[in-house]
């Protein structure tokens, strides 16, 4: 078979990285600095993660990405489905431009936006808030949630809509008792993609944040970067707790988030 | 095409209005700020004026910097789609252990951008790193190469990086569009004689157009705005050699506090991504 050799070439090249990462974290700092490095710690130990826990301050950067994320993940996948919906059912006049508006939102850089929302939030008292940062994520988030949920929502049969409008439904009934419960699985998908969106995000944290009470998992790990003498372990620990979470929620729902990737891009 | 009611028309700015407010709040509001900012004379005055502009286009390190976006995007795309298809027709194939390839394959893409950049960045360190120590170890090198500081190097072994990063969303998705081309076109074409390269270029491609054309879109906006790997692997130095424009202007912004310069920088860069995604824009908002 020869895919096999490409096939298991390419999976070295994507797992090597993640080994390394592995492997330092478990090592003393000591081991670390040796050479030649060593890819089977000599002697394993888990105290750098402990350190990250107890002399950085990681369980606060923890607890603010999952805040933040989680917030910015349901507000945009509940305004993403109603758009989405609105996209998907009705056909009316200036629809194809919002359409157009919608997704070349989703083309604009970050950095377009950053220095305006410095001021924005400083005026309004939102800089270096977790709140800034969560209106500030709707901006990447949104235009993705709602393109998601118009692809999910297609794939529910109008005729449904139809039934229920027949039977004296309201459309906001129709919407909230027939639509959403069928297409639960991609808001569930919807949720994760934003969350993740903002987990991962770092040029709005860098700009929109001050103080070490605001920083996030990807800031935490940036920080470091910067630092006169680099500990190495206690990154690597940092850096995998910090994809831990993307990791675990891509592969319990892989299917579902290629479905809404590709959603619209494939017709059935 | 879709039957409702007369007088539910007009619910459908219940449904859309929410969601463009927002965004156009949200995202519409301070963009147009950005271009306001832009047309300021640098350290205040009143008039407006397009000054910024004329010192950008006359400045080496901008000129620099662009090129070095062009170059990052370019290679990064063109080698996200080669090894992307690449893996992904031979993961349309039966094959054992399908999954777990996919699975694998899929990993670099999971991780936020941040802790791919800090992961490589140790993998490239000239001493103490993994990549030095496996080119010595199977004999393709025989120094300790300084991959992120010898200026020549630095810029594609930024570009090497990404492509680890952004293969596995381009095999993504041209593995959903491989897997809904029916198998009997095949067959028939096989039946008729076709070659291997003939099946390729006259089934597979112009099937996979739209996918390609999707993947590629979104690609060229995903590396034109790539910033949080950049940031932690090398944060555009050494000098300005893996400067790109994302981190450029967030340098100018809130390094040197130059507002009025990163704005125009900032509105050249969205300008010109805007006119490399328009007809990508338009050909979905013409299907819709």
């Amino acid at each position: 078979m020869e895919g096999y050799g490409f096939l298991i070439l390419v999976s070295i090249y994507a797992l090597l990285p993640f080994i390394w990462m592995l492997s330092t974290s478990l090592k003393t700092e000591a081991e670390a600095f040796r050479v030649p490095p060593t890819w089977i710690p000599i002697k394993a130990t888990l105290s750098a993660y402990v350190s990250m826990w107890t002399k950085k301050h990681f369980a606060i950067y923890f607890l603010n990405s999952t805040i933040i994320s989680l917030a910015t993940a349901v507000l945009s996948t509940f305004f993403g489905a109603l758009a989405g919906y609105g996209f998907s059912r009705y056909i009316f006049y200036g629809r194809k431009f919002l359409i157009g508006f919608f997704l070349a939102t989703q083309m604009l850089p970050g950095v377009l936006l950053v220095g305006p929302y410095f001021k924005i939030l400083s005026k309004f008292g939102l800089y270096d808030t977790r709140t800034g940062l969560v209106i500030a994520f709707l901006t990447i988030c949104l235009p993705f949630s709602t393109w998601m949920m118009k692809g999910f929502i297609d794939r529910v049969p109008d005729a449904l809509d139809q039934a229920a409008l027949v039977d004296g439904c309201s459309r906001l009934g129709v919407f909230f008792r027939v639509v959403l419960p069928i297409s639960a699985p991609g808001m569930v998908a919807t949720i994760i993609f934003a969350f993740l969106l903002a987990w991962g995000d770092l040029l709005w944290v860098i700009c929109l944040t001050s103080t070490e009470s605001m920083v996030t998992v990807t800031l935490g790990i940036a920080r470091t970067v910067g630092e006169f003498q680099i500990i190495w372990p206690m990154l690597m620990a940092g850096a995998l707790m910090g994809g831990m979470p993307a990791i675990i929620l891509y592969l319990l729902l892989q299917r579902l988030l290629v479905q809404g990737l590709t959603a619209g891009a494939v017709k059935e | 095409m879709k039957l409702f009611k007369i007088k539910d028309r007009h619910t459908w700015t219940f449904f859309v209005l929410p969601g463009t407010i927002l965004l156009v709040l949200v995202l519409g509001f301070p963009a147009f700020q950005s271009i306001l900012y832009s047309i300021y004379p640098e350290g205040g005055g009143s008039s407006y004026t397009l000054n910024n502009y004329s010192i950008l286009f006359n400045d080496a390190v901008f000129r620099q910097v662009f090129g070095n976006t062009v170059f990052f995007v370019i290679l990064s795309v063109v080698s996200h789609l080669l090894l992307g298809l690449g893996v992904a027709l031979v993961l349309n194939r039966e094959i054992f252990a399908k999954p777990v390839f996919r699975l694998i394959a899929l990993l670099p893409w999971v991780v936020p951008d941040v802790v791919a950049g800090i992961i490589w960045r140790w993998m490239f360190d000239p001493v103490y790193g993994a990549f030095n120590d496996l080119l010595i170890k199977i004999g393709l090198i025989s120094t300790h190469v300084q991959w992120l500081s010898n200026p020549k190097l630095a810029l594609p072994s930024v570009v090497f990086v990404n492509l680890w990063r952004g293969f596995p969303f381009v095999m993504l998705i041209l593995l959903a569009g491989l897997q809904s081309i029916p198998r009997v076109l095949y067959e028939a074409a096989a039946i008729d004689g076709a070659s291997r390269w003939q099946l390729f270029s006259r089934i597979t491609l112009p099937s996979l157009k739209k996918m390609l054309v999707v993947a590629l879109a979104l690609d060229i906006v995903w590396e034109v705005r790539r910033f949080g790997l950049i940031q932690a692997m090398t944060q555009g130095g050494p000098g300005n050699i893996t400067e790109v424009l994302s981190t450029y202007v967030y340098k100018q912004y809130f390094q040197f506090f130059r507002f009025e310069y990163a704005s125009a920088v900032a509105v050249v860069m969205t300008a010109a991504l805007l006119i490399v995604s328009l007809p990508y824009i338009w050909m979905i908002s013409q299907e819709e």
